[in-house]
């Protein structure tokens, strides 16, 4: 029987037009306008071109035990730094044709930056936020503890944000936030169901919740999934969007489909409204969008990382884009764990709530 | 002596407080074509769906064919056809794909279902109109395909909630008719209304129900004669007047 809920509830999906197309066209027309406009403020992402910065580490800095390190690390950003122990800044700039010049102060540091050169000056400056973040923590913390003058920065472990261009990074993190909302295709099928108080006949039947919860899961997820390959196929071709590993992207993508989807489908059933439903599912997807990075062009900057980290959407995100740029991602595992665990307790929540329903009733 | 098919035993439903059915007791006997009638919110609806399971009694019980439909729900549930006073249908489907759907809910599929959905059609008087969308269907139609959609698994007991509501004449005279010949073929059938004459012109038994209770059952003979033994002519909408007054009822159920 789970066959014909299925081939009718995909039925009733494909006759509301308005929400089939919202899902096509959603993501294609966001990505062309986002990627546009926000080009220019994305060129920091862009492969950097190698550039120089002068520096001057003053005695009793924080970083003079390991500023080796950060030279090392530079270079493997594309910055090149170069030590000047006099002069006046600016004019080591102009004279030396520097993109930026950092003076490390006891317990800070100055960044002097071109107007001419802004996008390395961006660049430099979020390499040394995340540098002096988190990574010079960790080495103080070390030190304090060895009382060492000369630890290592764990070069390796340095996270600098990957190069990726404004259209890869919108052509990636748009398909993974309208993966999220794709319970608007299935307001065909309750708003129908609402309308015409079809549950009451479902209730005078065999039919199990578990039943009745698949027969829309999968023709939801099989929709969403279709509509967003079309989708990535169109931004692939009309705007050049490059993903890395194709397979384990698309696998990040039916996680968060699932995920996105299975939520969607227990706000529905346990509020019974869909208004409700699509209102509190689009609210929750933003703030974790906004937390996942999908509304900024600085995906991995003002957000607090334990706040990051609670976002699955980010998770999604870090780990296309990395995928896109770099070939690899330490956050395939949790971006494809997160999904998979959602799904698993959202479903089981929503099946439970009709079951309760219905013994409520019957 | 005939089969009891249906038995309520003080069957009672209460919403904050207040009974809206108030210990029921019933029997229905295989093959009869039962009334229930009723003014606004005399509790026809309300006896119906706990009967089919849809909603729960506050106290009391129900045997369906000699079962207990909450606790072996399996086992007769399907032995019912439901038609509900509001339309069930899906609008944007058309109308073999509502049938289809409906029907294999029962465990019916492939050829077997093919063949059910174009019985059923034919039954209704819409086979012609198989491929249209309900959305589209007048009143009478929606009606008939609404049965359609609840009779496919050829229930023993159908139960239709003012199934003529709201309808022409001619679809209403259509649709009491089949309810006359699904009976004629062996289901036993309740049947709730407002409209006295059809209820006379079909039902075997009927029941007279107001607050929540049975105030009068009987043949329609046996319930002009409980009124009024001087006046010959007296009709069934007489009796129901008589015995739940004139005063307005305006309760929602």
């Amino acid at each position: 029987m789970i066959r014909y809920l299925i081939k009718n509830n995909f039925k009733l999906m494909f006759r509301n037009k308005w929400s089939i197309v919202v899902m096509l066209l959603g993501p294609v027309l966001v990505i062309a306008v986002l990627s546009s406009a926000f080009s220019e403020l994305m060129k920091s992402y862009e492969s950097v071109e190698e550039f120089n910065v002068g520096y001057r580490v003053e005695s009793e800095s924080m970083v003079s035990g390991y500023i080796e390190s950060i030279r090392e690390a530079g270079k493997e950003a594309g910055i090149t730094f170069y030590e000047y122990k006099e002069g006046n800044p600016e004019e080591l700039m102009a004279k030396h044709d520097l993109a930026g010049f950092v003076k490390f102060t006891k317990e800070e540091y100055v960044l002097y930056q071109s107007a001419d050169d802004e996008v390395e000056g961006m660049t430099l400056e979020y390499f040394l936020d995340r540098v002096m973040s988190e990574n010079v923590n960790v080495s103080l913390q070390m030190m304090n503890a060895t009382r060492q003058n000369d630890v290592e920065l764990p070069v390796q472990e340095l996270e600098f944000m990957p190069a990726i261009n404004a259209v890869d990074y919108y052509g990636i993190i748009y398909i993974v936030y309208f993966s999220w909302c794709g319970i608007i295709c299935a307001t065909g099928v309750f708003s129908n169901e609402k309308k015409y108080g079809i549950e009451r006949k479902f209730r005078v039947s065999n039919v199990s919740e578990m039943k009745l919860y698949l027969g829309k899961f999968i023709p939801i997820n099989m929709t969403v999934v279709g509509g967003m390959g079309i989708s990535t196929i169109i931004t692939v071709l009309l705007h050049g969007v490059h993903w890395g590993k194709p397979l384990l992207s698309a696998m990040i993508i039916f996680g968060m489909i699932l995920a996105g989807n299975a939520f969607g489908m227990m706000l529905y059933q346990l509020s019974k409204n869909l208004a409700i439903t699509i209102i509190v599912q689009f609210t929750i997807v933003w703030i974790l969008g906004f937390l996942g990075g999908s509304f900024e062009t600085y995906m991995f900057s003002s957000t607090p990382d334990f706040l990051k980290h609670l976002s699955p959407i980010y998770h999604g995100n870090r780990a296309l884009v990395e995928l896109s740029c770099m070939g690899q991602s330490e956050y395939v595992g949790s971006a494809i764990v997160y999904s998979l665990v959602i799904t698993a307790i959202c479903s089981a929540i929503a099946i439970l709530a009709g079951e309760m329903r219905k013994r409520g009733r019957a | 002596m005939e089969e009891i098919i249906l038995k309520t035993t003080d069957l009672t439903k209460k919403y904050n407080n207040k009974a809206v059915v108030d210990n029921l007791n019933l029997e229905i006997r295989r093959g009869e074509i039962f009334g229930l009638l009723g003014p606004n919110g005399a509790g026809k609806s309300t006896t119906m769906n706990m009967i089919c399971s849809i909603v729960t009694p506050t106290a009391g019980s129900i045997e369906l064919l000699g079962k207990n439909p909450r606790k072996q729900k399996k086992e007769v549930i399907h032995k019912i056809g439901y038609i509900p006073q509001e339309l069930a249908i899906h609008g944007n489907l058309k109308a073999w794909e509502n049938v289809e759907l409906f029907t294999s809910l029962y465990g019916i599929k492939g050829e077997e279902l093919k063949s059910t959905v174009n019985e059923s059609l034919e039954y209704v008087g819409l086979l012609e109109r198989r491929q249209e969308f309900a959305k589209n269907f007048s009143g009478g139609m929606k009606r008939r395909l609404n049965i359609a959609c609840a009779i496919g698994h050829h229930p023993e007991l159908l139960i239709f909630d003012e199934p003529t509501v709201g309808i022409d004449p001619q679809s209403r005279n259509f649709i009491l008719d089949k309810i006359k010949e699904s009976n004629q073929k062996g289901a036993t059938v309740i049947y709730t209304s407002h409209y006295m004459e059809e209820v006379e012109a079909i039902c075997t038994r009927i029941a007279i129900m107001d607050n929540g209770k049975i105030i009068a059952c009987g043949t329609s003979e046996e319930l002009k004669k409980l009124v009024n033994n001087e006046k010959e002519d007296i009709t069934l909408e007489e009796v129901f007047l008589t015995l739940t007054g004139k005063k307005l009822r305006d309760y929602a159920e």
